[in-house]
């Protein structure tokens, strides 16, 4: 008991305390927000910027929220770019690799130089812009799969991870007489599934967050992501669009509602996903960082 | 000699078919609109050709009283997020590690990690949410110390603050990630040969753990160096109104409104490359440098 007392010096107790609180400010307000979020409108006021437990109960914000038909676009608009997109994203980007990172062939130094050219050279917003323009594909989710659709970090990091598989293995394949193409699908795409679980988090977590090339491609709000929409309820502090389609509401309820309230809820929607999701981007996407000492 | 490199790019047709995607990709997308910046030396027109003007745009722009304060409101963003942003990481590393319990270890972690993966817009929200000045949660606890409510987001003297400590409790902890993974190379018997010597946990510390992170430290800051006029356009854009918008307006989100939302496309992107210039050659130099001393580069 001494022993065990003993261990716990006073400096051990201070850390353990300061991580403590460290994690608070990051659990409360979003636990502040969630019981917000489930709070009685008409309690609500009850409840302190620092309160984790809901005041009454009641799932009205919800109601509203998940009734909303802009919402509820653009929850399937995000799950539908983040799907396409990451599929292409992974596609280009493992294919590419696997050209760069295992075979040889004339001119590869070249697209090397140029690939890091690119990497230097940003373009800037505007001739990004008037390309899109011009291109026809403004108001089209293309203009934002197109954007970044290979990642050169991303790439580099994919071809690093094939570097890894054993050239035996794709040695053998080639006396069996398989193409590359071949080689790519069947064997390197197979052996590479934590690296392409990592790439597709990368890649995933970066299209469910975007929001502001959809702000400058997209004017049509039926086609906005989840996040845009997210951003003129709390960012813009726009709510006539949150309340317009309410006509399962009487007036008196809309005079009780608690627009704080419904913000809340309107954030706790789009990180739930997220959450969820949350488990396997620990295991891979941070584990990848973490191995790899890579950070983007 | 030339026919053998024939033949190899006859063999080699599937590898280019395998990298056309990209390559058509990259053209399209990305060189194109690098070309396109040659805009910054011309007048915009919509029918027509573009004019060439030379410098016009640059000249007009070092003389706009508006565009020096973008310019200056950049760096000192940068330079506060720099100086009490970085060495956060390294901090929270060095007590991370000191966690024997391994439960603790890993909820702390998985804690301080989640900011990094909201998005802007959330972060925003519950920013604006917690430092609201009738019932934030910020404020709630300056009422229990008696200190008056304050409205943050509308404050000049504090906005540059939020942005700083934002920036840490987003970040700080995924930061950690990199120096934490620095720390577990560190050698045991180090540490062993120090508790004979009847070292301290500070002195171990002090002594063993920083030493051995120099070089991790200075690969960070020198690449971080390289994005220092970046200043942290999501960031901004998100937490920007009308009170504040003179002490935080940054490059990025004044090419924002200067190009898309008043339309003078060939003004903003003359901001942009000056900005986009003082980038490249700030990635070039820090690449190189970084090579120099810690033999690891951008790329």
């Amino acid at each position: 008991m001494i022993n065990k007392l003993k261990k716990w010096s006073i400096s051990t107790v201070i850390i353990y305390s300061i991580l403590f609180l460290i994690s608070l400010t990051v659990l409360v307000p979003l636990l502040h927000l969630l019981a917000m979020s489930l709070s009685d409108p008409l309690k609500v006021h009850k409840l302190s910027g620092l309160g984790i437990i809901p005041e009454g109960f009641s799932l009205i914000n919800y109601k509203i929220l998940l009734s909303n038909p802009l919402i509820i676009k653009s929850i399937f608009n995000t799950l539908f770019i983040t799907i396409v997109g990451t599929a292409v994203n992974l596609l280009l980007t493992a294919m590419t690799a696997y050209v760069l990172a295992r075979t040889k062939f004339p001119g590869r130094n070249f697209v090397m130089i140029f690939l890091i050219v690119i990497m230097v050279f940003e373009p800037g917003l505007i001739p990004e812009y008037l390309l899109v323009k011009n291109l026809g594909l403004l108001d089209t989710y293309a203009s934002l799969i197109l954007y970044k659709t290979i990642n050169i970090f991303y790439l580099f990091i994919m071809m690093r991870f094939f570097e890894d598989v054993p050239e035996s293995i794709l040695e053998a394949a080639r006396m069996d007489g398989a193409g590359h193409f071949r080689i790519f699908t069947k064997i390197m795409l197979p052996l590479s599934k934590p690296a392409l679980a990592t790439m597709g988090l990368f890649y995933g977590v970066y299209h469910w967050n975007e929001y502001f090339r959809a702000t400058i491609y997209l004017t049509d709000t039926g086609k906005w992501p989840l996040q845009l929409v997210l951003r003129q309820f709390v960012v813009e502090r726009d709510n006539t669009s949150l309340l317009g389609a309410q006509n399962f509401l009487s007036y008196d309820q809309i005079a009780t509602l608690d627009f704080a309230s419904l913000q809340a809820g309107t954030i706790i929607i789009s990180v739930v996903p997220l959450l969820l999701i949350y488990p396997l981007i620990l295991k891979y996407y941070a584990k990848g960082a973490f191995e790899g000492g890579v950070k983007d | 000699m030339k026919k053998g490199i024939l033949k190899q790019i006859k063999s080699s047709w599937v590898l280019y078919l395998m990298l056309f995607p990209a390559l058509l990709y990259f053209s399209i997308f990305h060189v194109v609109p690098l070309i396109g910046m040659k805009l910054a030396f011309q007048d915009y027109r919509i029918i027509g050709d573009n004019v060439w003007v030379g410098w016009k745009h640059f000249k007009i722009l070092f003389s706009s009283p508006a565009f020096l304060d973008v310019l200056k409101n950049t760096i000192i963003i940068s330079v506060m997020k720099i100086v009490f942003f970085f060495p956060i990481p390294i901090i929270l590393s060095l007590l991370i590690n000191e966690v024997r319990v391994g439960k603790f270890r890993k909820y702390v972690q998985s804690i301080v990690y989640l900011p990094h993966f909201l998005s802007w817009v959330i972060i925003a929200g519950i920013w604006i949410a917690f430092l609201n000045p009738e019932d934030g949660g910020v404020n709630v606890i300056r009422s229990f110390f008696n200190m008056p409510s304050l409205d943050f987001m509308t404050s000049k003297d504090h906005i540059r603050w939020v942005l700083v400590f934002q920036e840490i409790w987003r970040s700080a902890g995924w930061d950690s990630i990199i120096y934490l993974a620095a720390i577990l190379k560190i050698s045991p018997s180090l540490y062993e040969a120090a508790k004979i010597d009847g070292a301290s946990k500070i002195q171990q510390m002090r002594y063993i753990t920083l030493p051995s992170l120099t070089s991790t430290i200075m690969t960070v800051f020198i690449l971080n160096l390289g994005f220092f006029m970046n200043a942290g356009f999501d960031q901004v854009f998100n937490m920007m109104n009308n009170s504040v918008i003179s002490v935080i307006d940054i490059l990025d989100t004044y090419v924002y409104r200067i190009g898309l939302l008043n339309g003078q496309y060939a003004y903003a992107t003359a901001a942009s490359l000056f900005k986009g210039v003082i980038g490249v050659v700030l990635i070039l130099s820090t690449h190189f440098i970084s090579k120099r001393f810690t033999g690891k580069g951008v790329w």
